[in-house]
């Protein structure tokens, strides 16, 4: 781990999977979050793999989160391995205003669940994002057969997100991370992981060592 | 998860996962190129795919039920879509590559007592039951496999592996299966010697080392990655170059290959290689050390010394070694493992195979060697992710039953997809299984394979995370030399107190015809299940094989790319993967079907980094508040050719209501920096 300034700080690099339906706003929920932008002109996710958003946790703590969009154009649903690999935590998003976005909430989380598992075995920990929840037409309350949805599908929560307004997008990384940190808290660390090699020439890259992708 | 249509225009469409269909995918998108890369099966990588223990045997009754999938149902329809002066060419429905394919059991298919604590001690920390990676496939793959009469050489183990495979839960469970728990006490003693794995917490837990059985294989099975093709990534090799160059290496890490073996007179030795591990030999003697240094010293810049070796340039590198006063110790060291040519290379090849071995000594370790973490298998999907982010159209499951050749021009215009759609491009690359009926000559060569499962190392050292090499020079005179590669648990293709052993080799006869005996030598193979060793038995030092599988696999890579096919000049094949130990056979192949499709276009040019990357549309006001959009322009070009798949459904939903919504960013931009930003 890279050392901190004066105080030892304890820093963290995490993958966390950014996946959901076609256009249920993922890209704009990254972005959102790390460039605190929000347009309406978002083109395909091209070129893009993830997008790095560091937050000074508290004093000891630095978690650098990358959030890894589904390029686009994996569409179909068959995600390579590499996506999936080494990812300690995921949301689940999916378009209030549209229902059929929701039923395939269930597909990817069992998707996720069987692509990517903790160290220990269980599966990684995974957020539901009801977005664009601006534009939601009924106001109806559902709340207690979300909260039912959550539990049946291993979801550990869930929570009302609008891209477009900044709602809840902070409060549902924020959950997501803690759950993150707990869990690293729980594991040994591998030792085995000091030996493993990146490619690089570039010296000034090397930051990303310290890390799990 | 959606499934809509596949747009109908491409510039290039790809089939198969291969390497090499995997780069030039990757190269294509880079370059702005439109993509449609598709596989027939449902996992990426075709014959270089690696699984986990589970998918494996799912895979294995998959292989032995196939049949070509071919539809041809709808022909009528897409029959329509030709046009006068078109002309029709099928690809081979039947696109395996693997043949002789043999699985047995070794590991003893009995539940102990034993285990059943220790399951339930790790129950705790692993709620999650094994789950095949693909459960839908499984099932299928299943039910298909138990009424195929076509398998290929069936032995009687692995029959009762299907079975352990199906009840290999309810197995753990059996409470009067205890007729081995006094035996196995004996062999936890014998193997405490593993104790010292260091792995996850699951066996961490373990202070004793219980005997692994087939249930544990299967529990324990994601921990797998089992590839079909085994090979090495020279430090120095192309592979390593355009991973760098293309920064395709930022989706995967390697572990360093710690060891080169031989194996002599019935002995696994260590192979000296670099200086350092030269003076702290004990095998070789102060004299043999100091011949061996100046020699290899010789061959780092051989071409210097032209009066060394010019006249016997094309004789036998095997008969030079003898006139360069090294024992016999050491020319068996240069010969096999670290040259690993063969006796009737020439001396000019040989040296250079030594000087590239050499060359690529201490770049990231005191071997030759990378391994992919997770198996070869991750190489081509991290090409397969570049060319997704660069726009890439996956689809698997998905493959090509025809293409569409003009017949004035005979060029390849069109593709029908397995679903009967018509696909317009102007390239068409494919993977060799798919066009074997093409071949224009039918010289086509097999390589060998076997894959073992084993309780500890061929050569046990002081860790047991060791990762080697070893050459077996061929057991009978014109035989072939087998690369075995041993991976331990760190590499992350075996479970913790296993090896994963991947043994290759050119084909004479059938996979266990050419391997059977050396793996025989070389570790114990059971007569039965779970059988032990007698004790003073002089294979008791020998790793015991739990789990092995034969099989050959097609290479056709000697006819070098479309040359030997009847095929549309616009179709280009890719041929391969090749026997050798590198990849640099299947690297240059993609760089040259490149070449021949966008000659003017650069190879595999560096992708921005993720930070570098500016969006289009507004800036924040804030920008110059700390939060910083890196100034590089670098990916911005880019972003104009998006086609707006991912967002635009909701961008047109919101465009007339939504007028300025970045007027509100600038206090988030300065909360960039500030910290905490989570409070």
């Amino acid at each position: 781990m890279a050392g901190g300034s004066v105080t030892e700080c304890k820093e963290y690099l995490f993958k966390v999977l950014v996946i959901g339906e076609l256009g249920v706003g993922k890209t704009s929920i990254i972005k959102r979050y790390v460039h605190q932008l929000f347009s309406q002109h978002y083109r395909a996710t091209i070129g893009v793999d993830f997008a790095l958003k560091v937050i000074n946790w508290d004093s000891k703590t630095l978690v650098r989160l990358q959030l890894w969009d589904i390029a686009g154009q994996e569409r179909f649903g068959n995600m390579t391995r590499v996506y999936y690999k080494e990812a300690v935590g995921a949301f689940v998003v999916f378009d209030v205003t549209r229902g059929s976005t929701f039923e395939a909430v269930a597909k990817w989380k069992h998707d996720l669940d069987s692509k990517v598992k903790l160290a220990n075995g269980s599966p990684i920990p995974s957020v539901l994002l009801a977005n664009k929840c601006d534009q939601k037409k009924d106001s109806s309350n559902n709340a207690s057969l979300m909260d039912n949805f959550c539990k049946e599908t291993g979801f550990l929560g869930w929570f009302e997100t609008s891209a477009k307004e900044n709602i809840n997008v902070d409060e549902a990384a924020r959950s997501l991370v803690e759950h993150i940190l707990q869990n690293d808290k729980g594991l040994p660390y591998e030792e085995s992981n000091g030996d493993r090699v990146r490619l690089e020439q570039d010296p000034a890259t090397a930051e990303s060592k310290s890390g799990c992708c | 998860m959606a499934s809509d249509n596949l747009p109908s225009e491409f510039d290039v469409v790809i089939l198969g996962t291969g390497l090499t269909e995997s780069i030039i995918a990757s190269a294509c998108s880079r370059v702005g190129q439109k993509v449609l890369h598709i596989d027939r099966r449902n996992y990426y990588s075709s014959k270089w795919a690696g699984f986990n223990f589970n998918s494996l045997l799912s895979w294995i009754e998959e292989y032995k039920s196939q049949q070509g999938s071919q539809s041809t149902e709808d022909e009528a329809e897409w029959r329509k879509t030709l046009e006068d002066g078109e002309e029709v060419l099928p690809l081979s429905a039947d696109d395996s590559f693997i043949t002789n394919l043999e699985v047995s059991c070794y590991a003893s298919l009995e539940a102990e007592e034993e285990v059943k604590e220790n399951e339930e001690a790790t129950e705790t920390l692993s709620p999650a039951a094994p789950s095949p990676t693909e459960p839908e496939e499984e099932t299928k793959g299943k039910g298909e496999g138990e009424s195929s009469p076509d398998v290929t050489q069936e032995t009687t183990t692995s029959g009762e592996t299907q079975h352990t495979q199906e009840d290999g839960g309810c197995g753990v469970q059996e409470e009067g299966a205890s007729q081995d728990a006094g035996q196995s006490e004996e062999i936890e003693q014998k193997e405490q010697q593993e104790d010292t794995t260091a792995g996850p917490p699951s066996s961490a837990k373990e202070v004793k080392k219980k005997k692994i059985t087939y249930a544990d294989l299967v529990k324990e099975g994601r921990r797998f990655n089992i590839d079909l093709v085994s090979k090495l990534i020279y430090s120095r090799g192309s592979l390593v170059d355009l991973l760098i160059q293309s920064k395709v290496s930022r989706y995967t890490e390697f572990k360093i290959v710690t060891r080169i073996l031989t194996y002599r007179q019935g002995r696994v030795e260590q192979v000296p290689c670099s200086r350092a591990d030269v003076f702290a030999s004990k095998q070789l003697t102060m004299v043999e050390k100091r011949m061996l240094m100046k020699f290899l010293t010789f061959c780092l810049d051989f071409e210097q010394h032209p009066e060394e070796y010019q006249e016997v340039s094309d004789q036998p590198f095997w008969e030079f070694l003898q006139t360069k006063k090294l024992t016999e110790n050491l020319q068996h060291f240069v010969l096999h493992s670290i040259a690993m040519v063969t006796k009737e290379t020439c001396t000019e090849d040989g040296l250079k195979a030594t000087q590239h071995f050499l060359r690529c000594l201490g770049r990231y370790g005191n071997t030759p060697f990378l391994f992919p973490l997770y198996g070869l298998g991750e190489i081509p999907q991290c090409f397969c992710r570049m060319s997704a982010v660069f726009g890439g159209i996956y689809c698997l499951r998905h493959s090509v039953q025809c293409l569409v050749v003009d017949k004035e021009t005979n060029g390849c215009k069109a593709v029908i997809d397995t679903q009967g759609q018509r696909i317009s491009c102007s390239h068409f690359v494919v993977e060799d299984s798919f066009v074997r009926q093409r071949w224009k000559n039918t010289e086509e060569g097999h390589i060998s394979r076997a894959v073992l499962i084993t309780d500890r190392s061929v050569l046990p050292a002081d860790s047991d995370q060791q990762i080697s090499l070893l050459t077996a020079p061929p057991l009978e005179p014109g035989g072939p030399a087998v690369h075995v590669v041993e991976l331990c648990s760190s590499s992350m293709t075996c479970m913790p107190g296993t090896f994963l052993v991947h043994l290759t080799c050119s084909s004479k006869g059938t996979a266990r015809e050419d391997l059977e005996s050396l793996i025989a030598q070389m570790f114990y193979v059971p007569p039965s299940p779970g059988e032990e060793l007698a004790e003073g038995d002089e294979r008791s030092g020998r790793p015991t094989v739990m789990w092995a599988m034969y099989f050959n696999m097609l290479d056709i890579s000697r006819m070098d790319g479309s040359n030997g096919f009847d095929l549309p000049s616009n179709v280009h094949v890719c041929t391969g993967p090749d026997v050798n130990l590198g990849c640099d056979y299947s690297v240059k192949l993609a760089e040259k079907i490149f070449r021949q499709l966008l000659p003017e276009e650069e190879f595999c040019p560096p992708a921005p980094d993720p930070e570098d990357i500016i969006y289009e549309g507004v800036a924040p006001q804030g920008e110059g508040s700390g939060f910083e959009e890196n100034p590089k322009t670098e990916g911005s070009p880019l972003q104009s050719e998006a086609d707006g798949l991912e967002n635009h459904p909701e961008s047109e939903k919101e465009a007339a209501e939504v007028e300025a919504p970045i007027q509100e960013t600038p206090k988030e931009a300065l909360k960039e920096d500030a910290s905490p930003s989570e409070e």
